[in-house]
């Protein structure tokens, strides 16, 4: 059946509706998962709070099993996904920048507008700086234009690549996500003083 | 630790590793998005409605029908020899060819398989079904009973109902159409008309 906008069981025209609904319920998961705290996000890379971590692994293995089963159903053709092409070392230099943005920030591009959603002028100010940067990347896009586009794969998986069927991954990543939530539970634990558990 | 921590990722675990005993069927290659289901196929081939009889054919190809295409799937030697009107020869093996597959599929044509006996032509048919092209027929009885019934017709008997009658007389109409043939001046026997004269009886004359 799925996807559904391929295969014509939405029109495509309902695209920007359904993106608009899909932003508003992404906007209110992060700010209710304290995303919009600057401290929580640098938290990963300090060491003392995981919620990032938790959050993203979480949403990452619930789809990649879910997707599996409705592909095994016959819900979802996931040979119509698309897939983003790989331009390997342009991507590797930009997840570092990203990372070193990521922490002298303390937000994400999504996080810190959920940030100026609840007042906070942190967020702001990484705004102000995300537009500066595009507006000086726009204007130097030239100096760099090869390298951007250099490397491509093509629209690679780390199946196509390893040869490893789809399942493997999805079951070996979520015995990594489960092994990493329990062992940053206990981290947790141990490095900060006022831990508060989490309680259904 | 808290119950619900565990059970959460003990389904979690469940769940991923759950994923490694799928084993999904590979998909038929290059399936059209508008799979026509055996079930669906089999509905079509017993609906009536896919044959067209003779007489449609040449009331079609006399009134000079623009959305009429006549497929004649005999061997290209057969065709040579004899067809309809108008027909264009796709053999089995050219249904694939471009030379082939360019009669189907134009919108507003309606498409007729025309054979000797009608079997080659519903084959043809159930392929061309297959491969998703519309508005599909077959000339039921083939060319065979077209030279039954169009060219060499038959009389009604006496009994028959007025409307054997009339596809008779349509019928010899299209034979002429078709072959050409002169109409038979039919000799009317010239009967003398012979008047008879009733006499007059003599009215008395006079009176008493």
């Amino acid at each position: 059946m799925g996807p559904l906008i391929p295969n014509g069981i939405i029109n495509g025209d309902w695209s920007f509706v359904i993106a608009l609904l899909i932003g508003i319920a992404f906007g209110f998961l992060l700010e209710a998962s304290g995303f919009s705290s600057s401290r929580n996000i640098t938290g990963v890379f300090y060491g003392y709070n995981f919620v990032v971590l938790r959050v993203f692994f979480t949403a990452v293995i619930v789809a990649m099993v879910g997707l599996l089963y409705f592909d095994y159903f016959g819900w979802l053709d996931l040979s119509k996904i698309f897939i983003l092409p790989t331009f390997l070392k342009p991507m590797l230099l930009g997840g570092v920048i990203m990372g070193l943005g990521f922490i002298i920030g303390g937000f994400c591009p999504g996080t810190s507008y959920t940030a100026i959603a609840i007042g906070k002028l942190d967020g702001l100010f990484f705004a102000i700086g995300l537009f500066i940067g595009i507006y000086i990347f726009a204007l130097a896009f030239p100096l760099f234009k090869d390298f951007y586009y250099s490397d491509n794969m093509g629209h690679v998986t780390l199946t196509d690549v390893t040869g490893i069927p789809a399942p493997w991954f999805a079951a070996g990543f979520t015995v990594i996500a489960l092994a990493a939530f329990w062992i940053t539970m206990v981290i947790e634990k141990r490095v900060r003083k006022n831990f508060t558990e989490y309680k259904f | 630790m808290n119950r619900n921590y565990i059970f959460l990722t003990l389904l979690m675990l469940a769940l991923a590793l759950g994923t490694l005993f799928i084993k999904k069927e590979p998909a038929l290659p290059e399936t059209p998005p508008e799979t026509l289901l055996p079930e669906t196929l089999l509905w079509e081939i017993i609906q009536p409605t896919r044959y067209v009889s003779t007489d449609q054919v040449a009331k079609m190809i006399i009134q000079k029908d623009p959305s009429l295409e006549i497929v004649d799937v005999r061997s290209p030697k057969a065709f040579s020899r004899f067809t309809l009107p108008g027909a264009v020869n796709v053999p089995p093996d050219s249904l694939l060819s471009p030379s082939g597959s360019d009669y189907f599929g134009i919108p507003g044509i309606k498409v007729v398989f025309i054979s000797d006996d009608g079997i080659l032509a519903d084959q043809m048919w159930v392929l061309a079904k297959r491969l998703g092209y519309k508005d599909l027929y077959v000339m039921k009885g083939g060319l065979n009973r077209w030279m039954e019934t169009i060219i060499q017709p038959k009389e009604p008997g006496e009994g028959e109902p007025y409307t054997a009658f009339e596809k008779y007389e349509f019928r010899q109409g299209a034979r002429l159409y078709f072959t050409g043939a002169k109409v038979k001046t039919t000799k009317a026997t010239k009967t003398k008309v012979v008047v008879r004269r009733k006499k007059k009886a003599t009215v008395a004359s006079g009176g008493c």
